[in-house]
């Protein structure tokens, strides 16, 4: 028997409740006792009991109903009808409401050491099935996208065929919307899966330096270059490159790589022999490319080589039926992570979270999940484990902190140069670097995209 | 807990003599403690239910709980009525983990038919088998996983035959740390 299962004897009589927490106790389970339906739910509401012994004749709510309710809120608990007043009909009943066992008072102990074996196996199957059903669906879904959102689903239909090809993409959207998984989905499924995948941000990475990142460089090309170094370009081998913020690079890089896609070849830093290369291309952006364009930021030509296939990620507040879906994720990814069983959020919580408007999209709820798993004290989390979502809404309203300052003049400041990074870099006078460090921190985006 | 402990057996009603002292003799033979046969004490009539007519083990317990039984650190007690916890139809024994009182019953250690008359070798075996699980227990140990353990559940006559008189290695070391006695020869 698995000495880590715990039990809660549901049972107006305390008598009753006593005889079985003794004997409980001493087969070394957690256990723990109610007094009636209310007080079995609340104490549910706090801590994941594994079997439930349920009396079916209690005042105010009989066993039944609280059947009913445990089954309808937590189906993988186990409940045990116990009762004096036993009938075929009554355990004909809690059997087809999802009762796994009935029993009836007074009962041999060897039987309820029987009926807990019983039920112990089921959980373990249970435990298995589940377990065995979640790599299954990590192995079929496409790595961590979660959603069954009609744009969701349509992005999921493409990925196959997507895949398959060899053309390059470009995926567009706000920041945190998944771009990178569904890039890596993308990889996964193509032929070039058993290559490398190489993730380069580009608006992270100074100019000069990414060119050396992808190119690679020879020992001498330049005062830092002590050794020979292999690009990405060179290492991805087959592989697929996924060129984040791509509407951040330099004119002369855009030329570049342009260069690399039209012959497939690379000259490295410092060199001057043309090396073969062959990768799949995969690029996002944030910025509407086709305005940059307009604007003489980004070659058109270039645009057309990345932009074979283009695939818009919406933003989070645009698909809020996948909400609740993402909140369950990232709350069974942080229980699991820290060990502590958070697995349920209140009706409320998700009014609550549905009412924000996520600027940091799936990455903000991300954080925000993971932040309150981890100060939670409660199975369920609850509005106030989300205090900190209505501080920054209400922040919204006026501008009281230094911080607050700061994100309204560099929101302000990217809207007067149409979110150019390089220019809004220069009139802030700090880096681009620095920049997009400040945009992630604060989940800024443009109004338009 | 580091001065050698001390078991109380205390006859209960009408008990056979060499009840206690087999229980007696093998706590201190399986489990290297001091045990003494106390005075015996009279049938719980307070713990009778006449529907069920049979004694209730809570009552008991309690009311042993309360008495002093002075120089001894547990005590055993041996009955030879029928007892059970309300939800069960009867119990061999019961103990509360970690306390100072446990019980063991002779009623139904004997296959057909039960009652209190005549103790075969088999019937003392059992007895002391309770009496030693029982012990384990007011020292803390709970039911073992281990078929061949002292401590693994017997809900019937069947298992009980099959329980040895001592404990697995695991349960071996829980029973060493409750006394804290680690030098002390055990089984």
């Amino acid at each position: 028997m698995d000495k880590k299962m715990s039990i809660m004897i549901v049972d107006d009589e305390s008598i009753v409740r006593e005889s079985l927490y003794h004997w409980f106790e001493r087969s070394g389970y957690r256990v723990d006792t109610a007094a009636s339906g209310f007080e079995a739910l609340e104490k549910l509401e706090e801590y994941p009991f594994d079997i439930l012994f349920v009396d079916i004749k209690m005042p105010g709510m009989d066993g039944l109903e609280l059947l009913k309710k445990v089954k309808s809120e937590y189906r993988d608990t186990i409940v045990i009808i116990i009762t004096a007043y036993g009938s075929i009909e009554s355990a004909i009943k809690a059997m087809k409401i999802g009762a796994s066992d009935y029993l009836l008072k007074p009962f041999k102990p060897d039987y309820l050491s029987l009926v807990l074996e019983k039920v112990t196996q089921q959980k373990k199957l249970a435990d298995e099935y589940n377990y065995l059903k979640g790599r299954l669906e990590k192995i079929t879904r496409f790595d961590n996208i979660i959603g069954q959102s009609p744009p969701m689903k349509a992005i999921f239909e493409l990925i196959p065929d997507i895949a398959a090809s060899d053309a390059s993409v470009l995926l567009t959207g706000e920041t945190g919307t998944g771009k990178e998984l569904i890039a890596k989905a993308i990889h996964a499924k193509s032929p070039r899966s058993h290559h490398p995948f190489i993730a380069i941000n580009c608006g992270a990475v100074p100019d000069n330096l990414l060119e050396s990142e992808l190119f690679g460089h020879r020992k001498g090309a330049f005062t830092d270059a002590v050794f020979s170094r292999k690009g990405f370009l060179e290492v991805v081998a087959g592989g697929t490159l996924f060129l984040d913020e791509i509407g951040e690079i330099s004119p002369k890089m855009q030329i570049d790589l342009l260069r690399v896609l039209e012959e497939k070849k690379i000259t490295k830093v410092g060199s001057s022999e043309p090396l073969d290369v062959n990768f799949r291309l995969i690029s996002a952006t944030r910025r509407n490319l086709d305005e940059a364009i307009t604007q003489g930021d980004f070659r058109e030509d270039f645009y057309y080589r990345i932009n074979v296939i283009r695939l818009h990620v919406p933003p989070l507040r645009k698909k809020m039926e996948d909400l609740a879906l993402l909140v369950n994720h990232f709350l069974n990814k942080y229980s699991q992570e820290t060990a502590k069983r958070v697995d349920r959020v209140s009706r409320g919580t998700l009014t609550l979270l549905k009412q924000y408007d996520w600027p940091g999209n799936v990455r903000e709820l991300e954080n925000a999940i993971e932040r309150a798993v981890v100060l939670s004290r409660s199975r369920t989390l609850t509005p106030a484990d989300f205090g900190f979502l209505s501080t920054t809404v209400s922040r919204k309203k006026g501008t009281s902190t230094l911080k607050e300052m700061e994100r309204a003049y560099i929101l302000e400041t990217l809207g007067n140069c149409e979110w150019n990074i390089t220019r809004a870099a220069k009139v802030l006078n700090i880096n681009r670097v620095t920049l997009h460090k400040k945009i992630d921190r604060y989940g800024l985006r443009a109004e338009k995209q | 807990m580091n001065t050698p402990q001390s078991i109380g057996v205390v006859p209960i009603g009408d008990i056979p003599d060499m009840a206690p002292r087999v229980i007696a003799a093998h706590i201190s033979a399986c489990l290297n403690l001091e045990a003494t046969v106390l005075k015996p004490i009279g049938t719980p009539s307070y713990a009778l239910d006449k529907q069920r007519l049979q004694f209730d083990v809570g009552p008991i317990l309690q009311n042993l709980e309360s008495k002093p039984f002075k120089g001894v650190d547990k005590i055993i007690g041996v009955l030879s009525v029928d007892i059970f916890l309300p939800v069960f139809t009867h119990v061999f024994g019961e103990a509360r983990q970690g306390g100072r009182v446990g019980l063991v019953s002779l009623f139904r250690l004997k296959k057909e038919p039960p009652g209190p008359d005549r103790l075969s070798p088999d019937v003392l075996q059992r007895a002391a088998k309770v009496a030693l699980h029982e012990l384990c227990h007011l020292y803390d140990l709970a039911h073992c996983e281990n078929n061949p353990c002292l401590m693994h559940f017997s809900g019937s006559l069947e298992d009980l035959d099959l329980t040895p008189f001592n404990l697995c290695r695991y349960c071996t070391r829980f029973f060493k740390d409750a006394l804290a006695l680690p030098g002390r020869p055990l089984l």
